[in-house]
């Protein structure tokens, strides 16, 4: 399969702060890959040294075979990389429509062609009742399917979502996992940072582990749960005894 | 609000225009008509403002540089080569434009507070410049506009009406460019950079692109109603042309009217500049001050209880007795 991104010796420093070091990880085209790790462990980091958000110290990103690393957030967009926020953050003062609509003037400008676009966006998100509605009016889980849906709009190749499923409860997680597994089965190419261990077992192939800045595993789901360095990172002991009952467990 | 357009709207507009056009036929008090163009004026600049102030929320406190390079452009031209200000209010445009170019590279870096800061010192660095060019534009003590007596082709005229309508026709024409703009994709994009400029670039919107053109244009605009105020008061200095007041009346009036908004900034003008002239007028000799003191009050009002101005209030009453209901919900939240 080809590689919709590849990462090379990604690194990062703020001040004395090692954010990000020598991180490389790909991911190839249609593929669901998870990126996680303890909070500051640099994910949202390497999310914004890939959109453009942060200049990275050194090393390259390559999206679609174009190297990407120097680009501004909007042409990274328009290069197919669109990503949303671990806080959304809707145009409050817009409906949830004119939101959609802004993200879907970056392939056409004509206003009915972004109208019908931001329409489908917001239906396959699931928030048609609600479209026009203030933004700043939507509760969380609608914010979430709110930024997913802008971000769609964009005609994405590959989607970086942030967190979307922190805050939701467990019957909207179950709604937004199902929505990640529609935006893949579309042909989307996803990288996600989360920390909902639940959710990541259900939609990702592959997941990277950061820990202080560097990626101390990557691999299946399975392999990667079986990792003890993880373990003792990120899981936790408990969680191999809550994984498998009867065995493990300290 | 927007697709009523149609209908309704167009019969309002018809009808308002109509009353505007008759105005000057029917009232001749030279005072009231001397406050109908001032009224007109500012609300001109304001809506030239409101383009970048109001929908992408950039906080310009600056904008008298380009009210002052459109007035001084004109008058340089008028007085030095004897060209007519209907070019020379054109030419200033162009200079305007121009001059926002490097301002806004520099004061674009900047977000918030400290644009508008940023933007108080370029004005504030070009009226320092104009005072020290005594040689070609009269430094300190400024100049008076030759007087032509009845010289339409000079922007010249005997009745004080003329010079109204060039200010309803200026006004107008802003409107209309605000009205294309808010209707197109800049007008989305405007919005979205003033609600969230990081968001904003995440979805491929060029920020920075998007708001050097819309200065641009907020700076042509600015700059015609400078040379419109000089040809109108016969008189320019630095003091006048980059004054700090045109920055903050032109902010003003569009908050207090509602930013971002189509109307906002004349529902401003209109009760600003009016309360203000007839304060002055009734209050001005007896009680000196009262009218600021009574100007401040209404200022403070607005911003307590109508945060997001005074055309919501309308809006809300109108949709209330038309609908039998209550108004949607945000008059500010732009809809496809």
């Amino acid at each position: 399969m080809a590689e919709a991104l590849v990462v090379r010796h990604l690194s990062k420093r703020f001040g004395g702060l090692r954010a990000v070091q020598d991180l490389s990880f790909s991911v190839a085209e249609n593929e669901t890959v998870a990126l996680i790790g303890p909070n500051g462990a640099g994910k949202t980091t390497s999310f914004n040294l890939i959109t453009g958000f942060h200049r990275p110290d050194s090393g390259s990103v390559s999206a679609f075979g174009r190297e990407i690393v120097g680009l501004r957030p909007y042409d990274i967009c328009g290069h197919g990389l669109t990503r949303t926020f671990q806080v959304a953050r809707p145009f409050g003062g817009m409906t949830v429509l004119a939101n959609v609509m802004t993200g879907a003037f970056l392939r056409d400008k004509k206003l009915d062609v972004a109208r019908a676009k931001a329409r489908e966006a917001i239906e396959f998100v699931g928030l048609s009742a609600k479209e026009h509605a203030p933004a700043r009016d939507l509760t969380t889980i609608d914010q979430r399917r709110l930024e997913m849906a802008r971000a769609l709009a964009t005609e994405p190749r590959l989607l970086l979502l942030d967190e979307v499923m922190a805050g939701l409860n467990p019957a909207e997680i179950d709604q937004a996992v199902a929505l990640v597994g529609k935006l893949s089965q579309r042909g989307l190419t996803i990288i996600i940072v989360e920390h909902v261990m639940r959710a990541i077992m259900a939609v990702a192939r592959h997941i990277v582990v950061l820990d202080h800045g560097q990626k101390i595993a990557e691999g299946s789901p399975k392999e990667v749960v079986a990792n003890e360095e993880v373990v003792r990172a990120y899981l936790g002991s408990g969680y191999v005894h809550v994984a498998t009952p009867g065995e493990g467990g300290c | 609000m927007i697709r009523g357009l149609r209908h309704t709207g167009v019969l309002w507009i018809v009808l308002l225009a109509g009353v505007m056009l008759a105005l000057p036929l029917v009232v001749t008090s030279r005072f009231a008509i001397d406050i109908f163009i001032r009224i007109l004026l500012f609300a001109f600049i304001g809506v030239a403002w409101n383009l970048m102030g109001g929908y992408a929320k950039q906080l310009s406190l600056g904008h008298a540089a380009y009210f002052g390079l459109g007035a001084y452009t004109s008058t340089i031209l008028q007085i030095r080569f004897g060209i007519s200000p209907w070019i020379g209010m054109f030419a200033g445009g162009v200079v305007a434009m121009l001059a926002s170019l490097p301002i806004g590279a520099l004061c674009f870096r900047l977000r918030g507070p400290y644009f508008a800061i940023a933007t108080i010192a370029t004005a504030q660095v070009l009226m320092l410049l104009f005072l020290k060019f005594r040689d070609f534009a009269w430094g300190a003590e400024g100049t008076t506009i030759p007087n032509l007596g009845n010289a339409p082709l000079m922007m010249q005229f005997d009745a004080k009406a003329a010079y109204y309508y060039i200010a309803l026709g200026l006004l107008a024409a802003g409107l209309a460019i605000t009205y294309r703009i808010e209707r197109s994709w800049v007008g989305y994009y405007l919005v979205a950079i003033g609600e969230d400029e990081d968001a904003a670039e995440a979805i491929g919107v060029n920020a920075l692109r998007i708001k050097r053109d819309i200065y641009l244009v907020s700076a042509f605009l600015t700059a015609l109603a400078g040379t419109f105020y000089v040809q109108y008061i016969y008189f320019i200095d630095p003091a006048t042309a980059f004054s700090f007041n045109i920055s903050v009346e032109a902010a003003l009036v569009s908050i207090v009217g509602g930013i971002g908004t189509l109307w906002g900034p004349v529902i401003g003008t209109v009760l600003l500049e009016a309360t203000s002239a007839l304060l002055q007028s009734w209050l001005g000799s007896s009680l000196g001050g009262v009218q600021l003191t009574v100007y401040s009050l209404i200022l403070i009002a607005v911003i307590l209880w109508r945060p997001t101005g005074l055309l919501g209030v309308f809006t809300e009453t109108y949709g209330r007795i038309v609908h039998a209901g209550p108004a949607r919900a945000s008059e500010a939240a732009i809809d496809g």
